[in-house]
């Protein structure tokens, strides 16, 4: 008899977080470059968190977001407001900053009460931007445009420098996030939030009160993209409004879409696709390219980067996760593949 | 206050002029997302090409015939018009075709990646540096009592109309109008009237290239200088098409207007009188976005929809 609270996929994370505790160690040990995969992975650990977020709502509850970023800025501004100028401890403001990312989230959510679809996209895209404004118009505190240093994050006593330290602290919170995320998607609420992406007047019939898990997917959301900009700046040591571009906010969801809708490890995967993609992979085939062209660096970056997800989604539409899937369900049927079903 | 008054009527006159490139975008969106139910994010960019393309036609004819004439810009707006028919069919055949049936979250994922797309092909090939527009109407000016008006936006304004009315004639009168409207109402319906409809989307897709190559060859005059950040000016197309109710031909068209007139005034005259506008006017248009979508989320012109169960 399976148990209530048995979930077979979490059965996963003790080797993932072998994997995580070990990786660092693999990678330096193969190359003397290994401090700059390391932060690709802490920035990649940073999305996670977020993106998994991100995943409970555009995934799970089908309400799109194009402007996660803000979220992502306020629990960065806001943390780094609360330690560096009112002298609160850093880990009240890790609690404290994504409570602030969550009310946000609260005033995002309330258009979608009314609108739904790519509406509310815009509405949330809108909002990024106001929020971007803001910032700049806060110049007491934020100091404008001109971006904001912040300082070391302290953890009882002991203060995170290094790389190797932070990459401990973001992966600790980043498999939280994963577990939490697998949880919440297979808890009531998370139930809740699937009958409401299915449809809606089905969910009201079966008694979900649409307006008050609406707002609970936009506060979840707002948590853990608050969590995740906590982390931002206080291992980038720096933020200024410029990373939080609108176009990062077009990155979370392509990052979502590409992992496989409504599947957290999906999420996961997509976002490690992506970043990687972005910092290793690309720049590697741009040394290529830049034997036949003579271009500037970031245009054909870009120009690859777009090009795999115009692929990717019209060809893979299901997703990293949706073709692990596919796999899946073809080796345990191997023989007797029914065919046609896995083209 | 008589300052203030004519500053907010020269501004209102090059906002309209702003707000009918705005409309032209919009409409590019609407008839596309009423045919196909596709939100085309990448309608900014398609303007962005069509001004660049354009542009390298004016440069080719300019370097090779000496001065530019009058001439020099009719053909150049032929050839990119011919350029934009093909754009169009191709882009149906690649993001329409086989984006059918999938949800419209992917659908929106796709156009997306195609803007950028396209912003990175076009900063490729027309290399790093932004380019000097060249306009056909030099710095010409009229004045009526103390308000200036430059030739660019009445002509401007005036092509939009005409462009507008040529729009109204085409889908009200003809065939292939009439049959854009059916398959927009109802696509299996239309189908089994005989309505080719897959012939009718590409024609669609084929159109909103069209409006967008148009729209840009008219708004890069209008700029100090022509780069791809241009393609983010369709962004703000979509605040119009919304406050007008998006799928409305006649919403897009007053949206468009409305808020290219809000928005130069807001940079322009009141900002120098209210401070407080100066902190907000270049996030003005998703401020009235938001707070439309908030009082009447179908917009100005829009047909309320109502799911039943």
């Amino acid at each position: 008899m399976k148990d209530r609270y048995e979930d077979e996929n979490l059965h996963w994370i003790p080797v993932l977080i072998t994997l995580v505790i070990l990786l660092p160690f693999v990678i330096q040990g193969l190359t003397y470059s290994y401090k700059y995969y390391l932060f690709v992975l802490n920035i990649a650990g940073i999305y996670i968190i977020l993106t998994v977020g991100l995943d409970l709502l555009s995934g799970y509850t089908g309400l799109i977001s194009l402007g996660h970023a803000a979220f992502l800025a306020i629990g960065a501004y806001s943390s780094a407001i609360l330690v560096d100028q009112f002298g609160i401890p850093f880990f009240l403001s890790m609690i404290i900053s994504p409570l602030i990312a969550g009310l946000f989230g609260l005033v995002f959510g309330f258009p979608a009460l009314r609108i739904t679809g790519m509406y509310l996209g815009l509405t949330t895209m809108g909002f990024g931007f106001i929020v971007k404004r803001l910032i700049i118009a806060l110049r007491e505190w934020t100091h404008g445009a001109g971006g904001l240093d912040v300082s070391y994050p302290v953890i009882f006593g002991y203060t995170i420098r290094t790389d190797w330290d932070n990459y401990y602290l973001i992966y600790f919170f980043a498999v939280l996030a994963i577990v939490a995320g697998r949880r919440i998607g297979k808890s009531k609420i998370g139930r809740a939030f699937m009958a409401i992406r299915d449809s809606e007047q089905a969910a009201e019939a079966s008694s979900v009160n649409l307006a008050k898990y609406k707002m609970l997917a936009f506060f979840i959301s707002g948590l853990f993209a608050g969590f995740a900009g906590v982390l931002f700046a206080h291992t980038n040591h720096f933020i200024s409004t410029d990373h939080f571009d609108m176009l990062l906010s077009i990155y979370f969801i392509i990052m979502v879409l590409v992992g496989g809708v409504s599947s957290i490890y999906g999420a996961v995967l997509g976002t490690l696709f992506i970043v990687l993609l972005d910092n290793l992979f690309v720049p590697l085939l741009e040394d290529w390219i830049h034997v036949f062209f003579n271009t500037e660096t970031g245009d054909i970056q870009s120009l690859i980067f777009g090009l795999v997800m115009f692929l990717f989604i019209i060809f893979q539409p299901m997703g990293l996760y949706g073709m692990w899937l596919k796999m899946r369900i073809y080796w345990k049927l191997f023989p007797f593949n029914p065919r046609k079903r896995f083209t | 206050m008589t300052e203030l008054i004519t500053g907010l009527l020269q501004e209102s006159i090059s906002g309209i002029a702003l707000g009918c490139i705005y409309a032209l975008i919009a409409l590019g969106f609407t008839l596309i997302y009423k045919a196909t139910e596709v939100v085309n994010f990448a309608q900014g960019e398609l303007m962005m090409v069509g001004a660049y393309v354009n542009f390298f036609f004016v440069t080719t004819f300019i370097s090779s015939a000496g001065e530019p004439t009058l001439w020099t810009f009719i053909v150049a707006l032929a050839g990119s018009i011919i350029f934009a028919l093909a754009f169009g069919w191709l882009l149906d055949l690649i993001i329409n075709r086989p984006m059918k049936d999938e949800p419209i979250f992917s659908i929106i994922m796709a156009t997306i990646s195609l803007s950028i797309i396209l912003r990175a092909l076009v900063a490729i090939i027309a290399g790093p540096m932004s380019l000097l527009p060249i306009s056909p109407f030099g710095e010409g000016v009229f004045s009526f009592g103390g308000i200036v008006i430059s030739i660019l936006d009445t002509f401007i304004i005036g092509s939009a109309v005409i462009l507008v009315i040529l729009f109204y004639y085409f889908f009200n009168k003809t065939r292939w109008g009439v049959a854009m409207q059916a398959t927009s109402e109802d696509p299996i319906a239309a189908q089994l009237m005989g309505i080719p409809v897959n012939r009718v989307n590409s024609l669609v897709w084929i159109f909103s290239a069209l409006v967008a190559t148009i729209s840009g060859i008219l708004l890069a005059p209008k700029l100090s200088l022509l780069d791809t950040t241009m393609g983010f000016l369709g962004l703000k197309a979509f605040p119009a098409a919304v406050l007008g109710g998006f799928g409305s031909i006649a919403g897009a068209i007053v949206g468009g207007v409305i808020m290219g007139v809000i928005e130069t005034i807001s940079i322009g005259t009141l900002s120098f009188h209210y401070v407080w506008i100066k902190e907000i006017n270049d996030i003005i248009v998703w401020i009235v976005l938001i707070a439309v979508l908030m009082i009447k989320p179908d917009g100005l012109f829009g047909v309320e929809k109502v799911k039943k169960v």
